[in-house]
């Protein structure tokens, strides 16, 4: 990707009419891409009272302005405050919310941290080895990303049920990695690729095996890569509800999107709530996405394209 | 090297697929799973699947959310691109800054953010269509058979464009800037610059995108459980809804939830399949 191009800088100067159409339609983009959230941002900074009460307003009044949703929810529904003091009945996935955000990190970080070193290790082979089979291996990881999802849970789910990983965060992670792998090693491929070969070629000259010049000359080099296919599977397990859905349903063991997914029956009762957690459930990964959004981009990239 | 991802692999991915073949020709529900014994069905499940009118109503919602939600993703995707390609207005680095925000959104979150927006009586959608006096009375948007279908698309496609931006947008950064200045040589208007430079151009990556974005919209499923649940009536029951419903909530029949899984993988397949010989060799990627 060539960055810093020539090309539109040395392109004739806008006019005022080009220029002024360009800044509407950035705006029009930004519009479509930010809108979505504000009414979440707005819901959750309202009393269920205040929201029912004028059903017109677009913005808040002052007055209307409160954190009790967050305090409720941090707390896992035991910091009321005079707004819920009242309050008789709270949706279950209040009191469940920290711990599901704990059990969303973990497994998260098991499963990026277990795809990495599977997936690299198979993507390593793929780039530098350029066989028949390991290229049959890239096709059947090119394949299997066009599974519907759904079609490997039902049978997983009978398969779990008798091996006992139902109702266990490891049955949720072993899903997870096999899910996950395949778009691993088209992420990983193309980057191992781009990178030189001549100091593994000396390191193997030198008496390494292939497996530790991948461990001691590789590895150090593909930081960057590793950290973008990192972050990607952390953002794609941490979204993930179909296979914690079906695999779990003890209430200590579910993940935040099931959590979240419990909100669906509650929903007309407590919208500004819901508003709340949805906007702890998303922080994380926005914010990860937000900051490291350059690895990211070019992560996506290859994975979709170089495969 | 490999042993480890080619275990997983077939653990989780290949013997499931076969597994399922095998559940589909058996009769499996709650019973048979406490019992452990799956009795022979032959083509049983099939036959009631084929039979069953909210399966065909599934599929029919299915090829509409893709057909609509594809062509959307597209569009959109390809026209934001273009606008933040031109970094003569500062502006479109704040774009090109925010294009990853709603992928970064979960799509359970997604799901219920937008059926907040959707809401009849509270949603943000009638406040803002009220405010500036497009209605005048809140519509039922959940409600109403085909507004619930074109919310749920609205909710997906907001969450999956901007992946095609991202695309979109690198592969317009490869496009060398001698062709547009050949273009501009030979006096070429900004659209035939479009449709003679450019479009051919992102045509394989445009291809590309296409499968991707059409077998990921066939597993659509967290937009449906937030925002309808399959409703109103059956109106937006799709195929991954129907699996999962008759699979693993009453009536809990594993066996046809696996041939309709199974017909999904085929058709999921079978387009993919078409789409790479059609559209991958005419490109020539």
């Amino acid at each position: 990707m060539a960055i810093g191009r020539p090309r539109t800088s040395s392109r004739h100067r806008l006019t005022a009419r080009q220029r002024a159409g360009l800044w509407i339609a950035n705006l029009a983009a930004i519009a479509f891409l930010v809108a979505p959230l504000v009414p979440v941002i707005l819901g959750s900074l309202h009393s269920e009272k205040s929201l029912q009460q004028d059903v017109r307003s677009l913005l808040m009044k002052p007055g209307d302005f409160t954190v009790a949703n967050y305090r409720l929810i941090l707390s896992g529904g035991a910091a009321r405050g005079p707004i819920f003091e009242q309050v008789s009945y709270l949706p279950k996935s209040v009191e469940r919310f920290p711990t599901a955000f704990l059990n969303s990190a973990m497994v998260g970080l098991a499963v990026t941290a277990a795809t990495l070193v599977v997936a690299g290790l198979s993507a390593y082979t793929i780039a530098r080895l350029g066989l028949p089979w390991t290229q049959a291996l890239l096709k059947a990881s090119v394949a299997s990303r066009m599974i519907p999802l759904i079609v490997l849970m039902v049978p997983l789910y009978v398969m779990f049920r008798r091996y006992g990983l139902l109702n266990s965060l490891w049955g949720v992670i072993v899903a997870e990695i096999g899910f996950l792998i395949p778009y691993a090693v088209l992420i990983l491929t193309p980057y191992f690729a781009s990178l030189p070969s001549e100091l593994e070629d000396a390191a193997r000259i030198d008496g390494c095996t292939r497996f530790t010049a991948f461990l001691r000359v590789l590895l150090p080099l593909a930081t960057p890569g590793l950290a973008a296919c990192g972050v990607i599977l952390f953002v794609i397990s941490w979204h993930e509800l179909l296979i914690p859905l079906i695999v779990v349903n003890r209430p200590e063991l579910m993940t935040l999107p099931v959590v979240l997914a419990g909100l669906v029956s509650d929903y007309f009762v407590f919208f500004t709530l819901m508003m709340a957690i949805c906007l702890l459930g998303l922080l994380p990964t926005v914010v990860l996405v937000l900051l490291l959004r350059k690895y990211i981009v070019r992560g996506l990239v290859a994975g979709a394209l170089k495969g | 090297m490999n042993l480890p991802a080619l275990v997983c692999l077939v653990v989780v991915l290949a013997y499931p697929i076969g597994y399922a073949a095998y559940l589909s020709v058996h009769e499996v529900s709650l019973r048979q799973l406490r019992s452990g014994e799956m009795p022979w069905a032959g083509l049983a499940n099939f036959a009631r699947l084929l039979d069953d009118e909210v399966f065909w109503l599934s599929l029919r919602h299915t090829f509409v959310f893709v057909v609509v939600s594809v062509v959307l993703e597209v569009v959109l995707a390809l026209g934001i691109a273009l606008v933040i390609d031109d970094e003569r207005v500062w502006i479109s680095r704040v774009t090109r800054a925010l294009i990853l925000l709603p992928w970064a959104v979960p799509p359970i979150v997604n799901g219920l953010l937008w059926a907040f927006i959707f809401n009849a009586q509270y949603g943000y959608l009638n406040r803002t269509l009220s405010a500036i006096g497009v209605i005048d009375e809140y519509v039922n948007w959940l409600g109403t058979p085909g507004l619930a279908m074109a919310a749920v698309i609205t909710a997906y496609v907001w969450r999956t464009t901007p992946f095609n931006i991202l695309l979109y947008h690198a592969a317009l950064q490869g496009i060398p800037a001698e062709l547009y200045e050949a273009a501009d040589v030979d006096g070429a208007s900004p659209g035939q610059r479009f449709l003679g430079v450019t479009l051919p151009l992102l045509l394989p990556v445009i291809a590309v995108s296409l499968i991707l974005r059409t077998t990921f919209a066939f597993m659509v499923f967290d937009e449906i459980l937030a925002i309808t649940q399959g409703g109103p009536g059956n109106d937006t029951w799709v195929a991954a809804w129907y699996t999962y419903r008759m699979s693993f909530q009453p009536p809990f029949n594993i066996g046809l939830g696996a041939a309709s899984a199974w017909m999904l993988a085929l058709i999921v397949g079978v387009i993919s399949l078409v789409y790479v010989r059609f559209l991958y060799r005419r490109v020539e990627l």
